[in-house]
């Protein structure tokens, strides 16, 4: 398609003094940029969100967070129609015992690694009993492999020696906020002492 | 033009491309994603790929530079909308309606957020619906009004915050799995401005 324009036109002289050398070169440089900052953006700034509730979480110890609400946020963006327990947890002492009730539709029980994977998931609808429990061992932790308590006994391995652990229950209204609390508050986080 | 002129025009054409375009690029695709690492659905907008440990660097960043705490999509996609239907910046001065089809058997979330992602100060201190909180109509259809006042039926208030979210939560594996994979999904609600101030 050729344009008919009334004027034609003009780029500033100084546009001619560019050589494509410059500009090869600066797309290059561009690109490094580019690839650094995308991998650095996660380490600057407020911090990701295991540092912002590193604080506020004790170790390896179950808590039960009180309800969102306006200025008494824990994070950005997380549903706010949600109880929430969270454990922070660290296994260089030991594997951790975790036990939940994930019962019902919308409840979720996930563990998260420092920088956010969430690399195990368990949803509660899936569930036939309300409650699980399992061992949270380091990845790679064949000599705690080797000594599970039984063979019912499910392991969990951490890719990282630390995380979170977080179960989440839909607040389905006023009148079940202390039943949903109730359960939440069965929800526990503890260290196995080697 | 001298050779000492020619010399800084192109001195700063390389900084400008270089330093502007790699930060400018990695802060878009960062902060407001690409076709990469989001999928859009009308003004609904997810990253695909959070909260997996094998997510692709732009999610990962997005991720920790928010400060959030995605369950993995392959079980629960978070839809994002800062704008209506007709592409309108989504605002507290204006009234919108959202209307969700019969869901089942997805578990569904929908909250208001400021533009920060903090929640908005409200009297009634109600910031989202869910399916078992939120009232339907007959014929199964769950209609949402986010509004500075109060409204009848499923009134979501959206406070005095100037700019707001909405971020429409859905649990529900077999459709997160479609729409990673780039499947033809169930859509999802429209936005509707219904007035203004």
């Amino acid at each position: 398609m050729i344009l008919n324009l009334p004027f034609k036109p003009r780029l500033p002289a100084w546009i001619g003094e560019v050589s494509w050398r410059t500009l090869a070169g600066a797309a290059f440089l561009g690109g490094a940029v580019h690839i650094c900052v995308t991998f650095a953006a996660p380490l600057v700034g407020a911090g990701n969100a295991f540092q912002q509730l590193r604080a506020t979480l004790p170790l390896n110890r179950m808590v039960v967070l009180p309800a969102p609400a306006s200025g008494k946020q824990i994070l950005p963006y997380l549903p706010p129609d949600m109880l929430y327990a969270m454990c922070r947890y660290e296994l260089t002492g030991g594997p951790v015992s975790v036990t939940a009730a994930v019962s019902g539709p919308g409840w979720v029980l996930s563990l998260h690694t420092p920088q956010g994977d969430n690399f195990y998931v368990l949803p509660g609808q899936q569930l036939r009993s309300g409650e699980v429990s399992f061992l949270l061992v380091p990845s790679g932790d064949a000599a705690h492999a080797q000594r599970r308590a039984s063979a019912t006994d499910t392991q969990v391995a951490s890719p990282r020696p630390e995380g979170l652990i977080v179960v989440r229950a839909p607040l389905t209204g006023l009148a079940w906020l202390a039943e949903t609390d109730a359960v939440l508050r069965r929800s526990s986080c503890t260290q196995v002492k080697r | 033009m001298s050779l000492v002129t020619n010399a800084l025009i192109n001195l700063v054409v390389f900084a400008a491309v270089a330093f502007g375009g790699g930060l400018g690029t990695a802060w878009y695709m960062i902060e407001a994603g690409s076709r990469l690492s989001t999928r859009t659905f009308g003004p609904w907008t997810t990253w695909t790929a959070a909260g997996r440990p094998e997510a692709d660097p732009y999610t990962r960043a997005h991720t920790a530079r928010n400060g959030l705490l995605p369950v993995s999509s392959t079980l629960e996609l978070t839809f994002r909308a800062k704008a209506d239907s007709s592409g309108s910046r989504l605002t507290s001065t204006c009234d919108y309606t959202i209307v969700l089809q019969d869901t089942e058997p997805a578990w569904w979330s929908l909250a208001v957020f400021d533009g920060q992602g903090k929640l908005v100060q409200n009297g009634a201190e109600r910031h989202a619906f869910n399916n078992q909180t939120a009232m339907r109509e007959p014929d199964g259809r769950t209609a949402i009004v986010v509004a500075r006042d109060a409204r009848p039926g499923n009134w979501l208030p959206s406070g005095r915050s100037g700019r707001i979210v909405l971020v429409l939560t859905v649990q529900d594996a077999a459709f997160a799995a479609a729409v990673h994979d780039g499947a033809q999904t169930k859509s999802l609600p429209e936005i509707q401005r219904t007035a203004c101030r």
